[in-house]
């Protein structure tokens, strides 16, 4: 029997002689992960929801009564020289009236052609990433400084709250995460502790005719390898086997990328790996 | 030149667990392709001495060379390779219980990266030196404490480890097993391999090639 050979004998062997523990600890993983899961897909399509409304965040900079007319494209040019500005479309009287006409059904300003009282503005776009509290608070303070800008309005609060709640989302994940990987740590180990227990004389034995630890713990570390990386694909599979049988009207479902799960699946796998060894470790001084 | 000693142990003093002083500076040497019987009543210290020799234990003064490599703690890879040149019976030494007779007797082969051919050779031959054809298949636990013994015997020498320590030879064996496994180790003696056999009293029949040591107050004389 060649080294290879005998990791997988070994292997075949601890989950011929013990499928009750094997297929506990599989079932556990599985639902474990199954949570995990669809936490994860929650958090991805509540952040694609937020994202989508962060992007429709305009930041208007109302300008000054006293700017004239021909300064309006310099000041346009100082303020898309801006990083964080990705776009800026001049309002003028007019379009503000016209847009105030447009919101409340009729035109209030009948009769005050030449004293049109609403000002001009700018409506800038912003680039993406920039779309944080930080960031449009510089930007506001960079802003107020241009000589002619006005007052300055942006969903400030909304975009504190959205940040808060993306924020709370994140650390819950990480939590469960922590709490995800320390489970699976544990639980591996422990039943792979108990399936190794019985072969601690053998292991003894190995030791005694010159065998490395790594040949001894190797068919555990495979086996916490194949559970845990098992159990980790099969909640995917009953995810993404769910997926073509349920359908949302009033929102898409954001699943995370092929390459993300399988990422995730492996490093599941070695983690159980890890508590494969760590379930034998003790036996092996 | 000549080859340096299997063993080699030089002004070794060992306590036993209690604190006790069992050996002190004990001299020994096993010259390749010699053996040595060594005797010793209950407590005297054989077991120490093979628990010393498989890197079990070590020694608290003076120096204990096997294969020419001197064994101290923590040189755990080369107390694995000396490990691997030793066939062990009886004492530390027994079986996996839940690997086969067939698994147990090429555990040293399988250890070493024997290649599968020369496995399945060396295995038969062991099975039908020892007898143990029937067997092959089966567990340790359901084997007799002879046919347990005459196990250890064929994985002790299947790999043709250099040297053997047996402790005990005769533990379990009936006299007639006993003279079929005395006839093996005379065997041995006169291949050119190595034998270090730990027993309670001197054995009646003498074996080629080997030296007789009694220990005496932590001491070989």
């Amino acid at each position: 029997m060649t080294r290879i050979a005998r990791v997988l004998t070994e292997l075949a062997r601890n989950l011929r002689r013990y499928p009750g523990t094997a297929l506990g600890s599989l079932l556990s993983l599985l639902l474990l992960f199954l949570l995990f899961d669809l936490f994860w897909i929650a958090s991805v399509t509540s952040d694609r929801f937020y994202r989508d409304l962060l992007s429709e965040i305009r930041m208007e900079v109302f300008l000054d009564e006293g700017v004239a007319d021909s300064s309006i494209t310099g000041l346009s040019r100082s303020i898309m020289s801006l990083e964080e500005v990705s776009a800026a479309d001049y309002v003028s009287k007019e379009s503000a009236r016209d847009e105030l006409a447009r919101l409340v059904g009729i035109d209030l300003l009948v009769g005050y052609d030449s004293a049109n009282p609403l000002p001009r503005s700018f409506v800038l776009t912003i680039e993406p990433m920039y779309l944080n509290t930080q960031d449009m608070a510089t930007l506001e303070t960079e802003l107020a400084r241009l000589t002619g800008s006005g007052e300055i309005q942006y969903s400030r609060h909304w975009l504190e709250k959205a940040e808060t709640t993306r924020s709370l989302i994140l650390r819950i994940g990480l939590a469960l995460g922590a709490l995800i990987i320390l489970t699976t740590l544990i639980s591996s180990a422990n039943n792979i502790r108990l399936m190794a227990r019985t072969k601690a004389v053998g292991f003894r034995q190995m030791l005694l005719l010159g065998a490395g630890r790594l040949f001894i713990a190797f068919p555990f570390v495979l086996e916490g390898f194949l559970l845990a990386g098992l159990s980790a694909a099969a909640g995917w599979a009953l995810i993404f086997y769910g997926r073509g049988k349920v359908v949302f009207t009033q929102f898409e479902l954001v699943f995370p990328a092929g390459d993300e799960v399988v990422i995730y699946c492996l490093i599941i796998a070695l983690l159980g790996s890890l508590s494969g060894y760590l379930g034998v470790r003790k036996l092996l001084k | 030149m000549d080859k340096p000693p299997l063993v080699e142990l030089i002004d070794v003093a060992v306590r036993n667990d209690r604190g006790g002083m069992v050996f002190r500076d004990l001299n020994f040497v096993l010259p390749a392709e010699r053996s040595a019987v060594i005797t010793g009543a209950a407590g005297a210290g054989k077991t120490l001495l093979a628990e010393l020799l498989i890197g079990l234990r070590f020694a608290e003064s003076g120096t204990v060379r096997l294969f020419d490599r001197e064994l101290r703690p923590a040189k755990n890879r080369l107390i694995r390779r000396v490990r691997r040149q030793i066939g062990g019976v009886g004492g530390q030494f027994g079986l996996a219980p839940t690997l086969t007779v067939s698994e147990n007797i090429t555990l040293p082969m399988v250890i070493a990266g024997e290649r599968k051919k020369v496995q399945r050779e060396r295995l038969r031959k062991m099975l039908a030196e020892f007898s143990l054809l029937k067997q092959a298949g089966e567990l340790p636990g359901s084997l007799t404490r002879v046919e347990n013994s005459l196990v250890q015997f064929a994985r002790a020498s299947v790999a043709n480890q250099p040297l053997m320590i047996i402790d005990e030879p005769s533990a379990g064996l009936d006299p007639k097993t006993f003279l079929r496994v005395f006839e093996f180790l005379v065997r041995v003696s006169v291949s050119g391999r190595s034998m270090v056999i730990l027993v309670s009293e001197t054995p009646g029949q003498k074996m080629p090639n080997t030296d007789y040591y009694r220990i005496s107050d932590g001491a070989l004389v």
